[in-house]
């Protein structure tokens, strides 16, 4: 899910990486108001390297396999350290693999911390609002389903919205983003269910991780 | 996984330029790259990044192992650009038709993409990366933002073999991944889960070392970094490249006259 070098505009690209900096200091700013931010780096930065590694299991959906974004349980787990981690992410794979770009590491950040900080919001609200039984478990279902999801929206929005040469008329491009996203429909419910398996499972085995990065104290 | 520092130690111009002038002149270059939208100025993009390149002593192989895989990614959308974009078709075979306007776009999409993968290789491999990250912070990179790149950097590959080692050994206890289903979905979020523990139960002890080390008391300074008048003539020369590109982008494009 990254828009490589040199597919989008100058002035996208350029544009991006000022929203994107604008919105990674929102959550900069979120973590130190925290008060224990030094504390929480090298959380932050390891757990930022197990996303990264966890990413890379593959998960067969026939007659191909997918890898997980997980930026939704970013969201539910870092909380606003979800935005550096991704920009983290993005720019290491940038400079190691050559994935995404050096001039899109901005849109692309959009594209997956938006929707992980909005995961983080929403896997919030839903745990504390649900009952207990299964609260957790749809809390984790909707962050892990939504991140994602909104992820492919702006993914395919960008990319068919920037295509050069007066591409496609208004709805044919509407319907092009539509139908790419239906098809990433599969995809969006293994996310969602393996996010919910794995909150389940930190909250038997690790359960101060599900208080979010950001939010927990010393 | 490939070590960034592979080749940080080569004596070249590029190697020798101050890194927070090469990251400023590169990045800006990039910029000047992605502007680009023009077919008549891909040549001159490719010329400079062959020079750039050819300067920095780093092997084509190298460059070609970079390219490969962001390379398919990007193959499949320049290979629809001809058939979806355009008005001006220059043949066509039953309902698809192949446009001039297209085969441009993918042209000049294809360029940049070469070029741009080009330059961050000269950004990152011509030093190491604790010197790239000291420049960042020169430059204002927020230190939270510099110290999780350096921790996350160090303890990707240690975490990339346990989930590997993890991985076997489910496998050698009959674990298959080969079709869907609830249990096998639950035994790879288990598998994640158990990476994420383990992590996060890491960084406490990785802190704790950290603060006795001293974490948090030094700040790297610009007095680190030291630059002379080469390094600010090359980002000058660099610079004013960049501005003829747009310039050059502007002018073909009919923005001046």
């Amino acid at each position: 899910m990254h828009i490589p070098d040199g597919v989008i505009p100058a002035t996208v690209a350029v544009g991006s990486y000022v929203v994107a900096g604008a919105i990674t200091a929102y959550a900069v700013n979120n973590v130190n108001k925290a008060g224990n931010a030094q504390e929480q780096v090298p959380k932050a930065a390891l757990l930022t390297a197990a996303f990264f590694v966890t990413s890379l299991i593959h998960i067969p959906i026939p007659p191909t396999s997918v890898h997980l974004l997980l930026s939704g349980l970013m969201g539910a787990l870092l909380g606003y350290f979800a935005m550096p981690a991704i920009l983290v992410g993005l720019i290491l794979q940038a400079i190691m693999f050559g994935h995404g770009g050096l001039t899109t590491i901005g849109v692309n950040a959009l594209i997956l911390g938006v929707p992980a900080l909005m995961s983080h919001h929403l896997f919030e609200l839903l745990k504390n609002r649900l009952p207990e039984k299964n609260g957790l478990t749809i809390a984790g279902f909707v962050a892990g389903g939504s991140g994602i999801g909104f992820s492919v929206l702006l993914f395919f929005a960008i990319l068919i919205g920037t295509i050069p040469a007066d591409m496609l008329d208004v709805d044919l491009e509407r319907q092009a983003i539509t139908a790419l996203t239906i098809a990433h429909l599969p995809l969006i419910l293994v996310e969602g269910v393996a996010t919910a398996m794995l909150v389940n499972y930190l909250k038997r085995v690790k359960p101060e991780l599900l208080k979010g990065l950001s939010d927990a104290r010393a | 996984m490939h070590g960034l520092d592979q080749y940080a130690t080569l004596d070249s111009p590029l190697h020798r330029w101050e890194a927070r002038y090469k990251i400023i002149g590169l990045f800006v270059l990039a910029f000047a790259f992605a502007f680009v939208e023009d077919l008549r100025l891909t040549p001159a993009v490719f010329a400079i990044t062959a020079v750039l390149y050819g300067l920095s002593r780093l092997p084509v192989s190298f460059l070609l192992g970079r390219l490969k895989i962001p390379g398919f990614i990007l193959l499949g959308i320049v290979a629809a650009l001809p058939f979806v974009s355009g008005t001006t078709v220059l043949a066509s075979v039953g309902p698809i038709s192949i446009t001039q306007e297209g085969l441009a776009s993918a042209g000049i999409i294809a360029t940049r993409f070469i070029c741009i993968i080009t330059i961050s290789l000269l950004i990152f491999a011509t030093d190491t990366i604790v010197n790239t990250l000291k420049a960042l912070v020169a430059l204002r990179l927020p230190p939270i933002m510099a110290d999780m790149i350096l921790l996350t950097y160090r303890y990707l590959f240690e975490l990339r073999h346990y989930l590997q080692t993890t991985q076997t050994a489910v496998r050698m206890r009959g674990f298959r991944n080969d079709k869907l289903s609830r249990d096998k979905l639950g035994t790879l979020a288990a598998l994640m889960g158990n990476l994420i523990v383990r992590s996060y139960e890491q960084s406490e002890r990785i802190y704790k070392a950290m603060i006795l080390r001293g974490y948090g008391a030094n700040r790297v300074t610009t007095s680190e970094l030291t630059s002379g008048r080469r390094d600010q003539l090359a980002l000058a020369g660099l610079l004013t490249v960049s501005l003829l590109i747009v310039l050059a982008q502007l002018w073909l494009g009919g923005a001046l006259g």
